[in-house]
């Protein structure tokens, strides 16, 4: 092989050196923050949960989805939104204000957080360990 | 192009994902690792039925990566006139058959971004087929099954997920970088002594 080319070469595999340590050290960070973030949080339990965060809801999701996701009917969201069920199913949220909010970015995904957030049902308020009450006789 | 990709899953589910898993089987970059995760956290929600969506899913990719190790079978008759037989393309092959299994493998599910060279250097160094289909199964099943599964069982974190999983790929594809870097320039090294040592000796 002409030294030229072996010249080149060994620039060549120096660079994929250096490019290899900055990968590593870039994602490395973003893994080691993205971890932090994934450690605090336990996975939900597998039994039928529902959502319950609305601020989880993106832009991306159509609205029978969030319906299926937090539990709101459909209509209730359609409503809210004051437009029509046919022929919306398929589309997103952003599509949806593309189409009929134009002049108000992100409406509709607020509206649709706002309902989903009022059909929640209210927290559960966790209760001292008081006395045990009373059996009730029949 | 994920969230239009996300939207469209959830709309026609399966059949769609298999068609994307196809088309990036085939090395066209789309965010196909995004979607098998999602598609596990929507299987928990009962958006796709999980069983057949994981089949289809391991069907289309397999066959896309079969299509792509196809073509680097079929185009090499230029790359091995010119270089067969030369003392680089032979180490090249060499280096393959040495580590071929693991790179199709980890490629599928790990450093993704390296899957399609791997599948047209399978094709071109004609790297048995069967191998090259048996890794490439295993490795898929892991892809799918297990960032499927990552995502079933984190449910609606299915994004923390990926966020994860996303960035240690590419500390791996660092990692795989820096290695080979390393060592050619050792191996150059050693050789250039060598010769030196020879030089001096004659």
């Amino acid at each position: 092989m002409p030294k030229q080319n072996q010249k080149r070469l060994r620039v060549l595999f120096i660079a994929l050196s250096f490019l290899g340590a900055l990968l590593i050290l870039f994602f490395g960070l973003r893994t080691f923050r993205a971890f932090k973030r994934f450690e605090g949080h336990q996975p939900p339990p597998i039994s039928g949960e529902l959502a319950t965060n609305a601020e989880d809801i993106e832009d991306w999701m159509t609205i029978p989805f969030i319906s299926r996701s937090y539990g709101v009917p459909p209509e209730i969201l359609f409503d809210a939104l004051a437009i029509p069920a046919n022929e919306n199913h398929k589309k997103s949220l952003k599509q949806l204000n593309d189409e009929y909010y134009p002049k108000a970015d992100g409406y509709v995904i607020s509206v649709v957080k706002a309902t989903v957030q009022a059909h929640q049902p209210p927290p559960i308020p966790d209760l001292p360990n008081g006395p045990n009450p009373p059996e009730t006789t029949p | 192009m994920s969230d239009f990709l996300l939207t469209q899953v959830i709309n026609y589910g399966a059949p769609l994902l298999g068609i994307i898993l196809f088309v990036g089987g085939l090395g066209v970059p789309l965010p196909c690792t995004v979607l098998v995760i999602a598609a596990g956290a929507f299987a928990r929600q009962g958006i796709l039925p999980w069983y057949s969506t994981a089949m289809v899913g391991i069907i289309s990719v397999v066959i896309g990566d079969a299509l792509s190790y196809s073509l680097g079978y079929f185009a090499s008759g230029y790359v091995l006139k010119r270089f067969s037989g030369t003392p680089r393309w032979i180490e090249a092959e060499n280096t393959f058959q040495k580590w071929g299994p693991l790179s199709i493998f980890f490629s599928r599910f790990l450093v993704t971004a390296i899957a399609l060279p791997v599948n047209l250097l399978s094709g071109t160094t004609r790297y048995p087929f069967q191998k090259f289909f048996f890794y490439d199964i295993l490795g898929e099943i892991v892809w799918v099954f297990g960032y499927g599964g990552l995502g079933y069982l984190f449910g609606s974190q299915w994004e923390m997920v990926n966020e994860f999983l996303s960035n240690f790929g590419g500390a791996v594809l660092g990692a795989v970088f820096l290695f080979i870097g390393i060592r050619q320039t050792l191996k150059w090294q050693a050789k250039r002594n060598s010769q030196k040592t020879l030089n001096t000796e004659s």
